[in-house]
């Protein structure tokens, strides 16, 4: 898989989702000259705690894409349990491929080379709405989420409020 | 004879994946560690490597002791303690490629013929699948372009459209011949 194929990839994605936009989210380029570095503002998910929040995040494609995942990170503040103080998100499905020898997940749980930007944020959407505490990226928030739910709904509640400041 | 060194050569050229592989390991499921965003195929060559050992912002990882810095044969000068265990490591890596190459090359090969009705695409790539396209057949049936679909193979041993695993009957088979 050539870098060029690479890019016509990901420009056939760009231009699809243009024309037929998905709910939940909006997909842009950081640069419009750079294919590889998107920008994509997520919707906070009815009906969750982060309902009524406009997330930003960046997706950083390797130019071995669609063999290799790329990376994402969440711009704007999102207290999550998988997803890091730093934004990085934690999702099986963008870890590279292969089976881990340690045996916690199956090939079939990681990346996978028909996985498309649009995949990736339905994944993304659902595990803001249904965290997994099994392998939290922020231990803080993922012992506040099983521990002590109301601070956590109190900091998610700051995240909604700030990225809509953000956003406005 | 001639075939022997086919296979001799795909397995030099494959090296790259071998380091790769071993890096791909660091980053498992709740242990979401930095990963360098470089090109892997860049540590093949000395001069990254050492700049690498002398970058002091490098974080070093340490996975239940498995040192990822010992897959890099040419960083060996300065950690010598690890260095039998990194050739040891390097060479088991080589005939997992080798292995898994042969197996690749017991799944057959043939030429779309685009006798079904709807068009189909190479879900890897997402172009359509052109009448005299070389196409590899998984067990699954599932088919993709050959390049698409070996390159992919040489990272994960599953069709990306249905999580079939393609070795199983096919490794056992291969084990025994």
């Amino acid at each position: 898989m050539s870098e060029l194929q690479s890019s016509l990839l990901l420009k056939k994605q760009l231009a699809e989702l243009n024309k037929n936009p998905v709910e939940g989210f909006s997909a842009g380029l950081i640069d419009e000259n750079d294919i590889f570095r998107w920008e994509v503002l997520i919707i906070g998910p009815p009906d969750t705690l982060y309902e009524g929040g406009f997330f930003k995040a960046h997706l950083y494609f390797p130019k071995e894409y669609p063999l290799r995942p790329p990376r994402m990170k969440f711009v704007t503040e999102i207290w999550h349990p998988n997803i890091e103080k730093n934004g990085d998100v934690c999702i099986s499905i963008l870890h590279e491929p292969g089976d881990d020898k340690w045996g916690y997940e199956k090939a079939s749980e990681r990346w996978l080379p028909v996985h498309t930007v649009e995949t990736i944020l339905i994944s993304v959407i659902s595990m803001l709405a249904d965290p997994n505490d099994e392998s939290p990226a922020n231990v803080d928030a993922a012992k506040e989420w099983r521990e002590s739910y109301i601070d956590f709904k109190r900091k998610v509640a700051r995240c909604v409020r700030k990225s809509q400041e953000e956003c406005s | 004879m001639g075939m022997v060194f086919f296979a001799k050569d795909i397995l030099f050229s494959w090296l790259a994946f071998v380091i790769y592989d071993k890096k791909c390991t660091w980053n498992i499921m709740g242990n979401c560690l930095k990963m360098s965003n470089s090109d892997d195929i860049s540590l093949l060559r000395g001069n990254d490597s050492l700049n690498r050992q002398t970058n002091a912002t490098q974080p070093i990882y340490h996975l239940d002791g498995h040192d990822p810095q010992i897959f890099y044969p040419t960083a060996s000068v300065s950690i010598n303690n690890t260095t039998s265990t990194a050739h040891q490591l390097y060479e088991d890596g080589q005939v997992k490629i080798a292995k898994r190459i042969g197996l690749m090359q017991h799944l057959p090969i043939g030429t779309y013929d685009g006798c079904s009705k709807k068009s189909r695409e190479c879900v890897i790539c997402m172009a359509e699948l052109s009448v005299g396209e070389a196409v590899r057949y998984l067990p699954c049936m599932h088919i993709y372009h050959v390049n698409c679909i070996d390159d992919w193979l040489l990272r994960s041993l599953t069709c990306p459209s249905c999580l079939e695993p393609v070795d199983g009957a096919l490794l056992i088979s291969y084990d025994t011949t």
